[in-house]
Parts: structure tokens; C-alpha cells; sequence
């Protein structure tokens, strides 16, 4: 809720709507999206997981309001405060329910990743529990995370910011893409309990060297020598490049929803079976970098192939460079922008840099007030990094300003 | 082979018969000289001659053996061998001592796996007291009985004359009072802690006279006495004054009574009548 009524910021099309809404969120300054998929013909407009992650927004904080015109192309937002699960505000016992409709083709990180980056500004900690025929755990042929990644791969980078405690991320029900790569009802809960005033301005130059390597191994609804096949073949390329690699499995039953009218017993059927794979690279110096790969919700993939080729794009992570692998960059230079005012510094590889949705991002923090970037070359180190200076906009949480 | 089986079993039984009507009568003899050999042995010195070791323990298992060699079952028909295929699921499962609990725990927790590795405690470790170094064991043990006679001396006369060594009920907690203010403890935890004000006056002044008496004695007598403690200046500090009370002044028969002092602190330092224009 700004003080000041400002103009909003006009955006066009549907690009990282997500991580533009988490900005005008933190921001304070409302955004208008125009052009939302306007030419096509089925599916014009939002698409039910953005629709889904505004009614989520709207459960976390307190004032945003939401105009969407009546084609769905247009969306105009007005942030309000992030309150959290504070009780009173959609909360029951602490824990927001947020439910996801089967209709929801992207994974489950789609929403926890900006709702990460919106918890340590929040009131009163975030505890949301994902449910519904939509949640799925596994990664995604859009190009999603799996849960476990964020996991292991995004949530210990909270951890430099000075972000640390009663951090949790349960995945009480594993998922993978149904049939049609729509959701398959799986059930995730992250607690989100740190709230700071300010993320600590960091400086993160040194990537290290990989020293270890860990993954999990995931199918549902499958046979669990799915899982060893992949680990057996993904070991097989990274074992002789760190010793220390080791992948742990998780075998679950798949996901059973009943449907909601009985009288079509046919959709009373297991959904979201498939296996997957998630692997963390982790540098001497704490960096991650991740990978992952899941069964496409056709089949017809062995897992020998899931786990070579989640391997080898575990390899192309590393070989980018930088102290921050792709997946994890938005995430590290939103929480730098959102600092004190001070200069936090943070080495990338030129590649990670240069990609769309990172230069998509400079652009937006712009667009949104933020000051612009500086790049160099490093001083010492790899040809084929850069060090990205980022000045922080030092307002932080206005929820923890008077307390 | 099924009838083979059946023929084994009682050829086994044949070479038992066999074996123990080939074992002599002698053979017990030997097997108790052996035996009383051993004991002997285990228990004095090794004897000098032979140190041939009796059958005695490894009977069953030769017999065993035998079994093993004499069966004539040699496994199922060869004639399908050629044909077999073996195919391996080289599932190289990893062995659960691969990685420990505590990695399993770190990183399958719902928690994100901390990525700052814990260091073994670098904690010097207690080694077990040897007898090697029993210099230093007696210094302790002479400390440890140098630190009970010190005790006993100054609480001696809280001892009873009928139990033990060691306090027990109320003695047990004045011999801890003792130790405590010993330690630095300023007061003892059996002062009374309320009480009139005229016995407390009283105490307090029959404290002070006995001191002075003391001091007295000591400098007519020529005796050098430790310094007198200063008595302690009462702090300026302002009187903590109740909840919803005037901070200045006091409240008598409903109007705030302010004395000259108060005002004066309320005016601050006057001003110098000089003036500059």
C-alpha cells in the first residue's frame, strides 16, 4: 500500500508474471499487465496457475486488490502488506490452506520460490500448506524445480542473507505430472519463520570447487527400481568427477484423489505416477548449483536416460560458472535488491548473466524503482565470470519497522 | 537324485559306524591325557614333547568335512548350461555405511540441508586415567584431601558428635552457607531478612560498637588492623517513586506539595544577573 498513489508500472505480456508481482509486492507500487496471451484462441488471458498464485498473494497479504478484465488479458494489482499467516487473515491455526486446481500445469515451485522471496518480509511468519489435485512435486517439462530442489538448492541460500531459522519445506505427498502434464495431487507445506527487517548485504565472489554432490531419487507410483536405475546411471557419470556423490531414494505410492461427483467413478484413479531426479552440486564455498529432471507425463523415457541427462545438466550448471547457478540467480539478486542500502556483490557466469530471465529481471527491478547494475570482470578467478554490483533500495520490511 | 539323498543317509550312518569301530580303546586315554595336558598347560607352562592337539574338539566338524567330500550329489543336470542366460541388474546398491545417518538426517529433513559442514568437536578428550602417570594422580588425590581437611576444619562445629563425617539435614545446608560465602557470597542465605527496624537498628549499631571496640583495642595495643571499609555513601539516585505518582513533589490531601528544593531543581541554576545586551 503506498503512501503516495504513484502511476503504475505498465508490463506487457505474461513473462515471470510471478516474480513481477512478488517485485510490485516488495516494491509497494502497483503494476499493470496488459497483452496477457492475446492471441490465443483456447486459452486467452491468465492461465489457472496464475490465477492460483494471485488468489495466493491475496491469502498472504492484507489490502492488494486485483482488477482483471473480462477477457483476461489485462491485470491490474495493488500490492498491500505482506502480513503472512497471520490468524485472522484467511489463516486457520497458524497454517494458510492454499488449494491448487487440477487444471495447474506448472510444479509446485512455481509458487514457492516467489512466495520464499515475499516470506522474510512478512509480519508474522508464512506457514502454507499446498493441497489440491494440482500440486505437483516433481519437476515439470515447463522447466520447474522440483520441490526437493528448492529445497536443498534454494532455501540454504536464505542463509547468507542472514535468514536462517524455522525454515522448513515438508513434502507430505509426493507428485509427478499426471497424463496430459496436468497436476497430481500431491501436498507440500513450507514454514517460513524468519522475518528480518533488512537481508544482509553480501558479497558472494569465491565459487569454490564442487566438492560433494547429493540428490534424491523420487518415483511414485512406481517401481522403486526406477529409482536405482537412475542413480546407478547418473553415479556412473559423476563418480568419476567427486568421489563424494550419493543419492538418496524416496519411493511413495501414488497420490489417490476421489472425485468430487460419484457417479464418474472413472476419474477415481491414481494420478501424478512417474519418477524423477534432483541433484545438488555443492562448491567448498557453500555454493549450489542444481539439476533436475523428471519422467515426461507421456512416458516412454527409461530412467537410465532421467538420470544420464540430469547428470550431465548438473555438469552444463556447473560448467556456467559463478557462485549462483541459473535457477537459484533470480532469487539471490532479488533479495540483494531488496538489502540495505549498500553494495552487495555477487560473482555469475557470463552465460547465467546473459540469459533472458536474468537481463528480464534487471529490467524489471528498473522499472520498479531499483537502482541499475553494475557489472565487471573479477579481479582473480574464471575468464568467464563477472561480478554483478547491486545496490540495495534499504527499505525492507515495513511490516518489522515499528516493533 | 532323489533315491541318492536316501543312500547318503545311510551310508553316513555306515561311516559312523565305520569311524567309531576304527577308534580304538586307546583313543579315550589319549583324548584324557590330552585333555589334562591342556589344563595343564593353560595354566602353568607349555610342556616340552609333543604338541600334537587332540581331535577332541574338531571331531564333529571333520566329520563334517567328510560328509562334504563323500556326497556324491553333484548338483543339478549340465545339459542345459549352454543356453542359460544371466543377465545382471548391476543395481550397485549402495551400502548404508556409504553415507552416515547424520547426511541422511541433514539433507532429507524437511529443513534445507545446512551447507556449512559440522567440524568433529576439536574438544581435547579425557583419557582414562593410566597408571603411568600416577605422579600426577597423587598430586590430585593430595589436593582432594588437602580440600576435605579444610572443610572438616572450618566445619567441624557443625559436626554431630554422633553421626559420621558428613553433614546431614540443616547441617548439611549451613556447611553450603559456609562454602558459599567462603566463595564471595555477600550475605548468608539464613539472614533473617525481615525484622523490626529497631532490632535491625539495633543489630547494626551493636555491630558497629563491637567494631570500633575492636579497632580501639587493636591500636592501643599497637596491633595494625586491616583498613576500615568505607561506609557506603547513600546513592543520589532518585527514589523510585510508584506507579501513577507526581515525579516531583508530593501528593498530600489532594494538592501537590512542592518544597524549595524542588522548585530549585524545577528553575535550574540561577543566571548571572550579568547580562550581555
Amino acid at each position: 500500500m503506498a503512501s503516495t498513489p504513484q502511476a503504475p508500472v505498465y508490463l506487457t505480456t505474461q513473462k515471470s508474471l510471478a516474480h513481477r508481482l512478488i517485485l510490485s509486492t516488495l516494491t509497494g507500487r502497483a503494476v499493470h499487465f496488459k497483452q496477457i496471451r492475446p492471441s490465443s484462441l483456447t486459452h486467452t488471458g491468465l492461465a489457472p496457475h496464475e490465477i492460483s498464485f494471485l488468489r495466493l498473494l491475496e491469502a498472504v497479504t492484507n489490502g492488494s486488490q486485483f482488477v482483471i478484465s473480462v477477457t483476461g488479458t489485462e491485470l491490474l494489482y495493488k500490492p498491500g502488506l505482506i502480513t503472512g499467516s497471520a490468524p485472522g487473515s484467511g489463516a486457520s491455526a497458524g497454517v494458510i490452506k492454499h488449494e491448487l486446481p487440477a487444471e495447474c500445469t506448472r510444479g509446485i515451485s512455481y509458487f514457492l520460490v516467489p512466495l520464499c522471496l515475499l516470506a522474510p518480509f512478512s509480519k508474522a511468519p508464512i506457514n502454507v500448506l499446498f493441497t489440491g489435485p494440482g500440486v505437483i512435486t516433481s519437476a515439470t517439462p515447463s522447466g520447474d524445480l522440483s520441490a526437493d530442489s528448492v529445497r536443498t538448492a534454494i532455501l540454504p541460500l536464505y542463509a547468507q542473507f542472514g535468514i536462517t531459522d524455522n525454515i522448513e519445506l515438508r513434502i507430505l505427498r509426493r507428485s509427478n505430472v499426471s497424463t496430459g502434464g496436468k497436476g497430481g495431487a500431491g501436498e507440500v507445506q513450507l514454514v517460513f519463520g524468519h522475518q528480518v527487517r533488512l537481508p544482509k548485504t553480501v558479497h558472494i565472489m569465491n565459487p569454490g570447487r564442487v566438492k560433494k554432490i547429493r540428490g534424491v531419487a523420487y518415483c511414485t507410483g512406481v517401481s522403486a527400481s526406477n529409482n536405482a536405475r537412475m542413480i546407478e546411471e547418473a553415479r556412473g557419470v559423476l563418480n568419476p568427477m567427486t568421489a563424494d556423490t550419493y543419492i538418496f531414494s524416496d519411493v511413495s505410492s501414488a497420490p489417490y484423489p476421489k472425485s468430487r461427483d460419484k457417479s464418474n467413478t472413472n476419474q477415481n484413479r491414481k494420478t501424478g505416477v512417474g519418477f524423477g531426479l534432483s541433484l545438488v552440486a555443492e562448491s567448498s564455498t557453500g555454493s549450489l548449483y542444481s539439476a533436475d529432471l523428471a519422467s515426461p507425463p507421456a512416458g516412454g523415457v527409461p530412467p537410465e536416460d532421467i538420470g544420464r541427462q540430469c547428470a550431465y545438466q548438473l555438469l552444463e550448471s556447473i560448467s556456467f560458472g559463478g557462485a549462483v547457478s541459473l535457477a537459484a540467480a533470480p532469487t539471490v539478486l532479488t533479495l540483494m535488491a531488496m538489502g540495505s542500502e549498500d553494495v552487495g556483490r555477487l560473482q555469475l557466469g557470463k552465460d547465467v548473466l546473459s540469459s533472458e530471465p536474468i537481463i528480464g529481471l534487471a529490467r524489471d527491478l528498473k522499472a520498479f524503482g531499483a537502482s541499475g547494475w553494475g557489472v565487471r570482470e573479477p579481479i582473480t578467478g574464471l575468464d568467464g565470470d563477472v561480478v554483478v554490483s547491486v545496490v540495495g533500495r534499504g527499505v525492507g520490511n515495513v511490516g518489522r519497522k515499528i516493533a | 537324485m532323489a533315491p541318492a539323498l536316501g543312500k547318503r543317509k545311510r551310508r553316513d550312518q555306515i561311516t559312523d559306524l565305520e569311524s567309531s569301530r576304527e577308534a580304538p580303546a586307546d583313543e579315550d586315554s589319549t583324548n584324557l591325557q590330552a585333555l589334562f595336558r591342556q589344563h595343564f598347560e593353560s595354566t602353568f607352562e607349555p610342556l616340552p614333547g609333543s604338541s600334537a592337539h587332540p581331535p577332541l574338539v574338531h571331531k564333529l566338524d571333520t566329520k563334517a568335512t567328510d560328509e562334504g567330500i563323500e556326497s556324491d550329489w553333484d548338483g543339478f543336470s549340465e545339459h542345459g548350461e549352454e543356453h542359460a542366460e544371466t543377465v545382471h541388474h548391476a543395481t550397485s546398491a549402495p551400502s548404508k555405511a556409504d553415507v552416515s545417518k547424520d547426511e541422511f538426517r541433514t539433507f532429507m529433513s524437511a529443513k534445507p540441508p545446512s551447507s556449512v559442514t559440522k567440524i568433529a568437536s576439536t574438544a581435547k578428550r579425557k583419557w582414562p586415567e593410566s597408571p603411568e602417570n600416577d605422579e600426577s594422580s597423587t598430586d590430585a588425590a593430595n589436593l582432594k584431601k588437602d580440600l576435605a581437611l579444610q572443610r572438616l576444619l572450618k566445619e567441624s562445629h557443625l559436626l554431630d558428635p554422633q553421626s559420621s563425617l558428613s553433614h546431614s539435614g540443616k547441617n548439611r545446608h549451613k556447611a553450603l552457607d559456609l562454602r558459599l560465602q567462603d566463595m564471595g557470597s555477600k550475605t548468608s542465605v539464613f539472614a533473617q531478612q525481615k525484622m523490626p527496624l529497631a532490632q535491625r537498628r539495633g543489630i547494626t549499631t551493636k555491630a558497629t560498637e563491637r567494631e570500633e571496640h575492636r579497632r580501639r583495642e587493636a591500636q592501643e595495643n599497637g596491633i595494625i588492623l586491616e583498613k576500615a571499609a568505607k561506609s557506603k555513601k547513600k546513592s543520589d539516585a532518585i527514589r523510585q517513586r510508584g506507579i501513577g505518582a507526581p515525579s516531583v513533589g508530593k501528593f498530600q490531601r489532594g494538592m501537590l506539595k512542592l518544597s524549595k528544593k524542588d522548585v530549585a531543581d524545577i528553575e535550574g541554576p540561577k543566571k548571572s544577573a550579568r547580562r550581555k545586551r
